[in-house]
């Protein structure tokens, strides 16, 4: 393999970077019609006062059902590929210094599981699990929605995993749940897709008299989807030695 | 303007980083800043069109783009996944080859026929 020169290094970049410098430096002026439709008519067609969520849940909801199935997709390949690391690794195992999950004896002698770690995600973890709710939950009417708040809800996960100190029995319990929400999550978003084709001919209409209820709807199953979702994939991460 | 060459500033460390380290880790960490930068392009551009919130309460002359940023949520998630499925091959190629050189996980590969 060629080893390059950091003069050609640099120079081939920047060949390259030429090439992105009209898109990065342009001053053709943006057009403003389709922010002058959408402030008119997005809160009135869709029911969502927050025109992003307007568009991601009204306008372009077929787009978001193909994104839950990208993370679906995404989250299976890693699960399979970090489990097959698992088995790989199980007969010549070797202490992992990363591994938070200790047991109480081996806790005291290991620099990342402080006290302070503990305390903190511990009373922390209920907090930004409510925020994040109540972030899925007004994604129609404040800034955020059903991917923002499923990320904060997922970190709220996160953190209750680092902090409890019981984890080896009820990880497996814990991890169970969050594969159960995931998929019963994206079964009532296909659910919520489909059954307004018996009602009203079309998938992905508003079926209800008021059209805040369908938003919120599919904002919760989102929010739930992605909160499951990442938390999975980022405890999945975390312990290696616990299959 | 700043903001734009502040930008291609931040592309163009990613872009070398993806070309030039060995590293598939730090590959991994260039495509995430690549990612960034591109979002962060296309919110500076809708932002160019006023700076109020894009809600229906607010008054549409001054709002920014909501397009762009219903387009970037989009981008934000693909990125997230694509990140985790590299970040899980990278290091199974890690604790098979011992390595994160993509030099030396290339000669033992072809080491194994």
């Amino acid at each position: 393999m060629r080893k390059w020169s950091v003069p050609a290094q640099i120079a081939i970049s920047f060949v390259l970077l030429l090439l992105f410098l009209p898109l990065f430096l342009s001053q053709e002026s943006w057009p403003t019609t389709a922010r002058d439709i959408l402030a008119e008519d997005a809160g009135t067609q869709t029911g969502a006062e927050n025109i992003v969520s307007a568009i991601y849940l009204g306008y372009r909801a077929f787009d978001t059902l193909g994104e839950t199935i990208v993370l679906l997709i995404a989250l299976s390949g890693t699960m399979s590929v970090v489990s097959l690391l698992k088995r790989n690794s199980e007969d010549e195992r070797t202490p992992v210094s990363l591994d938070f999950s200790l047991e109480e004896e081996k806790r005291a002698h290991h620099r990342l599981r402080t006290h302070l770690l503990e305390v903190v995600t511990g009373k922390i973890g209920p907090i930004i699990l409510l925020f994040g709710f109540y972030v899925v939950m007004n994604g129609h009417l404040s800034p955020g929605g059903g991917f923002q708040g499923g990320a904060i809800i997922a970190s709220g996960i996160i953190f209750f995993v680092l902090g409890n100190p019981h984890r080896r029995e009820e990880s497996e319990i814990q991890r169970t749940t969050l594969h159960l929400i995931e998929s019963s999550a994206f079964l009532l978003f296909l659910l919520a897709a489909l059954v307004p084709l018996f009602i009203t001919g079309e998938v992905l209409a508003n079926p209800f008299e008021s059209k805040e209820v369908y938003i919120i709807a599919l904002n919760t199953f989102i929010g739930l989807k992605v909160g499951a979702g990442i938390s999975l994939m980022c405890i999945s991460m975390i312990e290696r030695r616990n299959v | 303007m700043t903001s734009r060459l502040l930008l291609l500033i931040l592309f163009f460390i990613s872009l070398h980083a993806l070309i030039f380290n060995p590293s598939l880790m730090k590959k991994i960490f260039a495509l995430n800043i690549l990612n960034s930068a591109i979002v962060l392009l296309f919110i500076t551009q809708g932002a160019s069109l006023g700076s109020r919130a894009p809600f229906t309460t607010e008054s549409p002359d001054q709002m920014v783009d909501p397009v762009v940023q219903a387009l970037m949520l989009t981008a934000i998630v693909i990125g997230v996944c694509v990140t985790s499925f590299s970040l899980a091959l990278v290091v199974h190629l890690h604790s098979r080859y011992g390595s994160f050189d993509y030099r030396h996980i290339r000669k033992e590969l072809a080491n194994d026929g």
